[in-house]
């Protein structure tokens, strides 16, 4: 055992000078590689030319780390992403919520983050299209449209300063849930794209919030697709968009989606960054597994993920 | 029957260990990735404590402390995050099977006290308005359970990736005769006195320090020497854990 | 809620804007402790009248013959209970224990129970069969900081000054019975009290963190600006001078502190116990000269409560031919020098 009388000389890996005038080429590929962690109370630079950032404080001219994580620069700006954490909501992400509680003119919506999202009244589109004005007894009959329980997708208005988000609704592609299957992974392995609402092969569709909730559900004709002209698709939008019924869902649909949910599970267990293309792949990798219970299995998991690794590549 | 030597002659002591040698530490973090947002398991010596932590998330009343109503936000800290420590003592961790009441004042206290040790050193007014439970299950009682505990509470939330100006490091010094001890295992506890302290990171700022058994003042500094230089070891082992969990993470998950 | 109510903001930067400037409020200095007074009561053995400036704390011992532990054979049973009532201050719930409450309840046992200040092994009577609970009701009567400190020199004083009543055992073997002699028949013997701990309570002000809260109070737009991304505060880790350490804080700066670490210590040099848990991070050699400042304190506080008890005697036993009547030889005591008023420095 290590003899702790002896001072305690510092970790030599971790001192990583980020001094503006030393080699900018080495410093940056050093950090664009991703593969130096920063831990809380270590030095990042002890130069006070840069500004801080997320997940860093100063002492004096110095900065600290107080996350574990990597460092990431934009122009002068010095921050650190940690690892792993709660989601943290930005203007425009697609978020998967669940109604927690309705308010007056609000309801509380859960998405997974420090604080519970508000969807204001007025930031929804009720049956009747965009122009209908929002009347009293729309206010009474809240319950109505969305209650307590209710799982829908939505996109981030704004951000408040205390880090709470606000979200709308005001999209077709947006609003209340069903014909699915909810489950959730952690946030930070959700790699961000241009679109989170992905036609999968099979049948089937997944809508994947930025926020790490996950909705799998069967591929239905959505409004645009029918032959409503865009100019009149508000307008088009009836009470079904508030509908709670389930449609008729085949057995070899659910099966499906219970395949596309272990395998994305088996992405979540191997620590897997999770996109579009690795679903795909994963659900590929998964068909030598002829049973989807079969999928649960741990050795079965880590393979999968390999697997969706390597056919990336 | 004669009793176990506690400090051989030969400078030896009941396990074997040197006076300045620390028992084995085993630590891992994010064991528990589904239940909570940061996890980690140590293992000092037989002592083993497991922590889970959730949040920052919305207060909730069940947890939130007080008997307020379900109503939102009607109790949440305006300005800083509200931080709540359960412990929970298993019953098979100690030799004598034992059902533990959860109002014993003395994990009540030891709760309250890890509370405030991360208070300070999460920073908390970066998180208004939210809430951070630390659940901790103490699986194996042998010596030093307080700096267990916040051993493994410090460990789940930097894996929970909430932002703290550093570890906050625990260790136990005792003295026998004129003999400094190092990390006491629960017989040498039971034999002599000790205190308890925790820094902040590697550096001389005490967080906690707490001794319950009577000793002469002039044997405290040799102890908290001791103890200090404890707790800056402990930071490296621990820093080394989380770097490691980070390489391989990042290696996996990269975009 | 109105009984949670804390000073208002304005009488906070006052306090701590003085504390800035080297003043407490009350002009004592730092190291400075409040008027201290221990009374006895007149009539009764082992009640104890303690005013630490306004704080005051009384405590009143009794005994009784019981069974003892059946783990615990040789052992009399000793049980200090605490009790804040709204009476001590509105902040304060009848029934309800408060972390502040849990935290006194612990520091005192530990303090006094845990040191053993008590000689529980005097308690037994007959081995296993009976011995004596000896308790100590511990009552806060007004809160103006200091509960810990009083209530901790309370309750050893109290001890100090109780008298059980004497027993002897008639019988032999299964028909031995215990009888216990009211204090008219027989003189009450004393407790055999092993030391005495006195606690002393060290206030920690980070004077920048006070600094940077005394502008953020005065400016109007603080309320305003969105949260900052990351700490601003400067903690020069050279400066060591920037913990102010206050001993004996009143209810204000006790709501103020930013920490604070609670000593017991005896005459003897010796530590009962140290509480510092969490709050702010103090520099490790502050702490050490807040323990030895301790055991100075105590030694002051020991001799005044020496004294008392030297003075209530004397005023007890005038006339008293009872005293000429005890058996017991005299204690040896540390404090035969030099006594000290300490409300005098």
């Amino acid at each position: 055992m290590p003899d702790v009388s002896g001072s305690s000389d510092e970790e030599d890996e971790g001192l990583f000078s980020l001094d503006p005038e030393a080699d900018g080429e080495a410093r940056i590929t050093g950090v664009v590689k991703g593969k130096h962690i920063v831990t809380p109370g270590e030095l990042v630079t002890s130069d006070s030319t840069w500004m801080r950032g997320h997940g860093t404080y100063s002492v004096g001219t110095s900065t600290y780390s107080s996350v574990a994580g990597t460092i990431t620069r934009v122009n002068k700006l010095l921050s650190v992403t940690p690892l792993r954490g709660r989601y943290v909501p930005e203007v425009g992400d697609h978020v998967i919520g669940r109604i927690i509680d309705v308010g007056t003119r609000s309801w509380h919506v859960d998405i997974g983050a420090k604080q519970a999202a508000v969807l204001m009244l007025g930031s929804v589109n009720l049956p009747g299209g965009v122009q209908r004005r929002k009347s009293e007894s729309d206010e009474l009959q809240m319950r109505v449209f969305l209650k307590e329980g209710d799982l829908l997708n939505a996109e981030v208005q704004a951000v408040f300063t205390d880090g709470a988000a606000s979200l709308h609704t005001r999209s077709l592609s947006y609003g209340k849930l069903r014909n699915g299957y909810f489950f959730s992974i952690p946030s930070s392995l959700i790699i961000r794209s241009k679109i989170h609402t992905i036609e999968l092969p099979g049948g089937v569709d997944l809508v994947m919030g930025v926020n790490g909730y996950l909705w799998l559900r069967k591929h239905t004709q959505q409004l645009g697709e029918q032959g409503v002209s865009i100019t009149r698709l508000a307008e088009e939008a009836g009470w079904e968009i508030y509908s709670d019924e389930n449609e008729y869902i085949a057995p070899s649909i659910r099966e499906t989606i219970a395949r596309y949910a272990n395998a994305i599970k088996a992405l979540e267990y191997g620590e897997v960054g999770v996109s579009e293309a690795r679903v795909i792949a994963a659900y590929e990798a998964s068909k030598e597994y002829k049973g989807v219970g079969d999928m649960v299995e741990n050795d079965a998991k880590r393979r999968i993920a390999q697997q969706a690794l390597v056919f990336i590549q | 029957m004669s009793r176990p030597e506690i400090y051989s002659p030969e400078g030896l002591r009941i396990d074997g260990r040197r006076w300045n040698e620390v028992r084995h530490i085993k630590c891992a973090i994010n064991t528990h990735p589904a239940s909570s947002d940061g996890s980690s398991i140590i293992e000092q010596g037989n002592t083993k404590v497991m922590c889970n932590v959730v949040g920052p998330a919305e207060p909730t009343s069940s947890s939130g402390g007080g008997g307020a109503k379900s109503n939102t936000n009607s109790f949440a800290n305006e300005n800083k995050v509200t931080l709540s420590v359960k412990a929970t003592v298993a019953p098979f961790s100690t030799i004598d099977r034992r059902k533990r009441s959860g109002n014993d004042s003395r994990i009540q206290e030891m709760c309250l006290t890890i509370q405030h040790i991360f208070e300070e050193a999460v920073m908390g007014h970066l998180q208004p308005r939210s809430q951070i439970v630390i659940s901790l299950y103490i699986l194996a009682q042998d010596g030093g359970m307080l700096q267990a505990c916040i051993n493994a509470a410090s460990l789940a939330l930097i894996d929970a990736g909430i932002p703290m100006y550093d570890y906050v490091c625990a260790c136990t010094a005792g003295m026998h005769d004129t003999e400094v001890l190092l990390d006491l295992n629960r017989l040498e506890e039971n034999d002599m006195p000790f205190l308890t302290m925790a820094t902040l990171g590697a550096t001389r700022k005490v967080s906690l320090m707490q001794l319950e058994t009577r000793v002469g003042v002039d044997k405290l500094e040799p102890m908290m020497a001791a103890a200090m230089s404890g707790c800056h070891y402990l930071r490296q082992i621990m820093d080394a854990q989380v770097r490691k969990h980070g390489k391989n993470r990042l290696a996996r998950v990269g975009a | 809620m109105a009984r949670d109510l804390k000073p208002t903001l304005i009488e906070n930067t006052f306090v701590l804007k003085a504390l800035t400037e080297n003043v407490r409020l009350d002009n004592r200095s730092f190291s400075q402790m409040r008027n201290l007074d221990i009374s006895f009561s007149s009539t009764e053995y082992g009640a104890v009248d303690v005013h630490l400036g306004r704080t005051r704390v009384i405590v009143r011992i009794s005994a009784e013959v019981t069974q003892p532990r059946s783990d615990r054979p040789y052992d009399g049973l000793f049980v200090i209970s605490t009790e804040i009532s709204p009476m001590a201050a509105p902040t304060f719930e009848a029934g309800r224990k408060s972390e502040e409450e849990l935290v006194i309840s612990r520091i005192i046992e530990k303090s006094i129970r845990q040191s053993q200040a008590l000689d529980t092994e005097s308690l037994c009577i007959l081995a296993g069969e009976k011995c004596w609970l000896v308790r100590a009701d511990v009552h806060f009567l007004d809160h103006d900081g200091g509960l810990l400190d009083a209530g901790c020199l309370a309750v050893s004083a109290a001890l100090l000054h109780y008298r059980r009543p004497e027993i002897s055992i008639v019988g032999s073997g299964d028909a031995r019975q215990v009888v216990v002699h009211p204090p008219t028949e027989k003189v009450p013997v004393p407790l055999s009290v092993l030391h005495v701990p006195v606690c002393v309570t060290f206030s920690f002000f980070n004077m920048k963190l006070a600094q940077s809260s005394l502008t953020a109070a005065t400016s109007t737009t603080a309320a305003t600006t969105p949260a900052k991304e990351n700490d601003e505060i400067d903690m020069d880790t050279d400066d060591t001078d920037e913990t102010a350490v206050l001993v004996d804080a009143s209810l204000q700066e006790e709501l103020l502190r930013h920490g604070f670490m609670s000593v017991t210590s005896n005459i003897n040099k010796e530590i009962c116990q140290i509480y510092k848990a969490g709050q702010l991070a103090v520099e490790i050699e502050t702490l050490l000269s807040c323990s030895e400042a301790a055991t100075a304190v105590a030694e002051k506080v020991t001799k005044l409560i020496r004294r008392r008890l030297k003075e209530d005697e004397v005023a007890r036993n005038v006339g008293n031919v009872l005293e000429e009547a005890r058996a017991e030889n005299d204690r040896l005591v540390a404090d035969e020098g030099v006594i000290q008023d300490m409300n005098n420095d």
